[in-house]
Parts: structure tokens; sequence; C-alpha cells
């Protein structure tokens, strides 16, 4: 379900302030790309670990006492609880903090925020699911999910595209969706490269050429804004109403719970009343700014 | 209908200790060349005859510029945080002008919605508003077009107005009424009193002569929202400093950040602006880069945002962004010089 009631999403608050982070421990670190590490994490406290919960497609802002917060998706999925994952690339004050960190290190979480991807509407549709770069983390987190409940979901089709094959993030969820026969997966860089053997072009050209059923199917799309703002177009070519194509928005946030101002679309607050939009609900609105 | 009450303006000093006991009390005091709603010393009075609205809005009382929202250290066992914490007592802000006592109605729907904001609601919560009406408003101000007026009760719970040597005292909420009754030194006003209130009142309702047409505002403003030859007009001489945010009673913006000194951290909130291209800028895009987008982030958040989400608009006519605007940016004439719907 998406988490639209916000009271839903307070259940974690530390001692009921919003502002107040948790304290997690780093467990294991993954170099996925020269810039791009996974953190996999728990908390300190052993009542929320075995508590908390999450919708795929919720975000958090995570600390670095010091140094800052800064708001990651969580990549894990919900059904998979022995821990939480988040992937950062490494582009700015807090995300290089982080990127210094080894396992055992503490950070602040505060969350889960946002709304989550509409499983509701979802479920029993085809899924086309369009990612570039570390765009794919919070797709991942939905894509396990639907994997672990497969028979709720019709085709799964996956098209992800990198820079080069050393920006592939989640190579190893990409080898176990390649082996997985219930799902296919297009694999694409953006230039031609010696070590890759496989599709060259653009996210946008390539979801143009596999062309994917508009058939009580639905698009999610996400990656570089603009990736999203050229596969749009493409995806009404291929008969995709703006109703069903879904993305899910980045933005500077600070408060994460629609307050501080700086994340709007319009009225919307991409915090708030996201992460997670309809091309529908965003196309009239700004169309320059999201 | 409540009656009102009438007390001698130079038994104020009386009336500030009497209610001192029990309140904090917050007047308009100087500071420097601005004037801010501060601490009352418990002796200067000098404020009742700066008969004009406060520098910075009464905002900054429940919402400082920065404020520390919780400390961390390391120990061995790791983080530990601790809460700031707050003082708590009942506070009284004295001579709160009807404009700012609304825009504290505005920020209070904007911190209570969805997610409460613990900072601004425990230093709202028991707080006694009273209010005193402006017999001379500024050349900027244009309360009267966003159905206010200088002696508007809406917000307050008791309003002060000054009808020369005296003051006119009307209770407005319960909590009003019950201090009025507590309070020592007051006599009934008689119609004569009220009528003397009314002609102070009526005078200074027609002393607010800058207008604006705020009727289908929200719809002109969604009509020219593409309109990039309107907001480059209309932005061309602002210079991004920020100044009409910060001083504006209604508007919200903040930043969270930490400082680290001697292993003993804080983590801040501080005032920030929509006006600056920080405020949006990630490592690889900026939503608002350029400064029309921004003036019309600031425009459009008070008069289409705000109202789609909470039917009220977020500007009480205060007049502080065009009367403290370094290069006499003016929301009035971007308003009005806004392309009619077609």
């Amino acid at each position: 379900m998406t988490v639209t009631d916000i009271s839903q999403r307070k259940r974690f608050f530390a001692n009921g302030n919003v502002y107040l982070p948790h304290i997690a421990v780093i467990e294991k670190i993954i170099d996925e790309t020269p810039g791009v590490k996974t953190f996999h994490f728990n908390f300190k406290d052993e009542k929320l670990r075995k508590e908390f919960g999450f919708q795929s497609g919720q975000f958090a802002e995570y600390s670095i006492f010091g140094v800052g917060e800064a708001p990651f998706c969580i990549s894990s999925s919900p059904t998979r609880r022995d821990h939480l994952e988040f992937a950062v690339q490494q582009v700015g004050k807090v995300t290089n903090a982080l990127h210094r960190l080894g396992a055992g290190a503490e950070i602040g979480f505060r969350g889960p925020y946002g709304n989550g991807f509409p499983l509701e509407i979802l479920q029993g549709k085809n899924l086309v699911f369009v990612g570039g770069g570390i765009g794919l983390a919070p797709l991942r987190s939905l894509i396990w999910n639907a994997i672990d409940n497969r028979d709720k979901y019709e085709n799964i089709d996956i098209i992800y595209g990198a820079r080069s094959p050393h920006d592939l993030c989640f190579k190893y969820d990409l080898d176990a969706w390649d082996k997985d026969k219930t799902i296919n997966i297009v694999t694409t860089i953006d230039k031609e490269d010696k070590s890759w053997a496989g599709r060259v072009g653009f996210v946008p050209e390539v979801v143009e050429e596999v062309a994917p059923s508009a058939s009580n199917a639905v698009a999610i799309v996400c990656g570089p804004p603009i990736m999203i703002r050229f596969t749009f177009p493409v995806l009404a070519k291929v008969g995709f109403a703006p109703e069903q194509m879904i993305t899910t928005l980045e933005k500077r946030m600070k408060c994460g719970i629609g307050k501080c101002g700086r994340c709007n679309i319009g009225n919307l607050y991409v915090c708030r009343d996201g992460p997670v939009f309809t091309y529908a609900q965003i196309k009239n609105f700004v169309s320059s700014e999201y | 209908m409540s009656s009102s009450k009438i007390m001698n303006k130079k038994d104020i000093g009386k009336l500030l200790s009497q209610w001192s006991e029990e309140f904090v009390i917050l007047v308009p005091s100087k500071e420097g060349d601005t004037t801010k709603m501060a601490k009352w010393d418990g002796k200067d009075t000098g404020f009742i005859d700066r008969s004009r609205n406060t520098t910075q809005p009464s905002k900054a009382n429940f919402f400082p510029p920065m404020e520390k929202m919780f400390s961390f250290q390391k120990d061995k066992e790791g983080y530990h945080i601790e809460l700031a914490s707050s003082d708590k007592h009942k506070q009284l802000l004295f001579a709160i002008r009807p404009c700012d006592a609304n825009a504290l109605a505005i920020l209070d729907v904007a911190f209570k919605d969805g997610y409460e904001d613990p900072y601004y609601l425990s230093q709202r919560k028991d707080t006694l508003l009273v209010g005193l009406g402006c017999i001379n408003p500024y050349d900027s101000c244009f309360c009267t077009s966003l159905g206010s007026s200088p002696f508007d009760l809406t917000n307050v719970d008791i309003m002060f107005t000054d009808s020369g040597e005296e003051f006119f005292i009307e209770e407005v909420t319960e909590a009003g009424k019950e201090l009025v009754a507590k309070t020592e030194g007051l006599r009934e006003a008689s119609k004569v009193d009220e009528a003397k209130a009314s002609k102070v009142k009526e005078a200074s309702y027609n002393r607010v002569t800058r207008k604006i047409d705020t009727r289908d505002i929200d719809k002109k403003l969604l009509a020219c929202f593409e309109n990039e030859d309107y907001w480059e007009k209309v932005s061309a001489k602002c210079i991004s400093c920020g100044i009409c945010t910060f001083l504006c009673p209604t508007c919200y913006c903040f930043d969270i950040n930490d400082e680290l000194v001697r292993k003993q951290g804080t983590r801040f909130r501080s005032w920030d602006s929509c006006a600056f291209p920080i405020y949006t800028e990630m490592p690889m895009e900026n939503p608002r880069p350029e400064k029309w987008r921004r003036v019309r982030q600031k425009v459009c958040h008070k008069f289409e945002f705000f109202p789609m989400n909470f039917g009220v608009v977020a500007c009480t006519g205060c007049g502080r962004c065009i009367r403290l605007c370094p290069v006499n940016w003016d929301i009035t004439q971007t308003i009005e010089s806004m392309p009619a719907i077609i």
C-alpha cells in the first residue's frame, strides 16, 4: 500500500520528535562502482530492529554526526528483513563522509518518509522497470519485493543502463535477475566499450527499441532527471498513458516532512507527497522543475 | 458581544507588572536600528509611543533565526543524543500587530500539518497574544486587501486601541476574557469610549491606501506560470538577498546543520530562503537556478501553493518585504502587473 496516511509514517519517531535520529550501525559496505557504495545497516535498538517497517520507495534522512544529514531511499526490500540497505553516490559533504566510513560505524537514521510505490495499483500488472545508474536503488527494493511476491504480479521487464560497464550498480542483482526465467532484463551502456559485449545506447533509445507493451502495464522509471525527462515521451509513444508511468523524484531535502520548503513541485512536496509520483500528477506542473 | 475596558496609557507599566507575575512578557524592543519582540525589562514602556510595527516579525519568538535541536556526543558505547532543554513558561506578547498575529495562525497550520513540529509548537503553546492596533500604518502596508485590517481581532486574545490618552481594550477569546477579568485597574468602557475607539479604527483603516486585487489570484498565477517574460520582468531588480523572506512573518523555510566543537556536537536549524540558488541546489542539478524561477516560487507559494494546500493565502499584507527591500522590489506591483486571464 502507498503510505498516503501520514499517521502511518509516524510509528518510528524517536521520543515522538520527528527530527531526532535513531542510532544505526553499518554492518557491511559494498563497492558498487568507483563512486557508489551500498551500506547494510541495522538499528542499535533491538526493539526497533524487530518492529521497524517501511514500504518500497520510501526514504530516510541519514546523518553523519557532526557533518550533517542527507536523504537516500531505502534500497533493500521490506520482504527481506535481516538488515536495511541504502546506496550512496559520492557527490557532496555528507556523501563524502559516508564513503569514508567503515563497518561498525554509527550513523543517524530518521524515517521512513514519503509515500512509497503504490503496490495496490501495481499488483496484477505487468511491471516495466526503467532505471539509470544509481536510480536502480529504489527500483531494486520494489523488484525484490515483487520477486518475493511473484504470484501477485504479471510480467516483469527491466531496462537498465549506465554510462559505462563500470558504472552499472548492483551487478549481483543484475546477474540474479538475468538468471531468473520469469524476468526479462535488458542492460545497456551509453557508449561502446571494449569490455562490453552487450547492448549500447541511451536508456530512452533502448526503451523505444524494446517497445514494452503498455497493455495492463505500469512503467516505473528512476534515474538521472535527464533520463526521466526523455523516457516519458518515449513511453508515451509506445502507448503508455500518463497514469501508467510512475517515477520517484530526487530533490534537495532537509526536513523530509514537507516543512523546510525546498523540494516542492508546485504545491506538492517531493518528500511528503512523493517521492513517488505518476507522470499524470506532475506533467502539468513546472515541467522544467522536476 | 463582550464588554470592553478602558485604562490610562500611563498605567501600562503597572498593568504589565501585574501580568508578569503569571507570564513572561514580550514587548516591542529596540535592538540597534531594529525592533523586535523581546522580554520586557520591567521598566521601559517607550514602546507604546512607537506606533509602528517591529522590524522583525514575531515568528522569530517561536521559530528563532537559529535554534538548537539537540546535542550529541560519542563515548565508548557510541553516540548519545540529548534533546535541547526548553524552559516551559506561559508567555504573553504585548502589542503584537494584527498582521503578525494572523501570520502566527498561518505558521500554526504549516507546523501542525501532517507531521507536528515539536520545536515550534512547544514555543507556541501557552502563549497569549495581546494585540495593539495600528494607528499609523506604513505606506507599504496592504492588510486591508487580504481580508484584514489594522484592528483585526481574528487572531489575538485581547486587542488594545490607542485612543489618545487611553487604551480601549477588547476581550476576544476566552483566555483573553479570563485575563482581563482578573486584571486590576481597568474600568468599563462607555458608549463614548467605544465611539472614540471606532473613530480611531476607521481613520486608520482609511490610511491603508496600498491595494492589491486578490480575486482569482490563484487562477491568474496558474495561467501565467510559464510566462517567462512576465517573471523575468518582475524579478529583474531582485538581488536575491533573501531579506524579504527572512523578515516575512509567514515564511518558514529552514536549513538543518551540524556543528562539532571539541567532540560536543549540536544540530541546529536556521532560517533559509527560497531566494538563494543554493537552497535547491543538488550536486548534478538545480531546479531553480535562475532568479525569475525563485521569485516565481516565492510569489506562488504565498498566493497559490499555500492556498491550494491549506485554503488560506500566506501573506498578511504587513508590507515588510516592500519597505525593507534594498532595491525596492514590490510584491504589490508584481501582483498588479500580472497578465489578466485571456
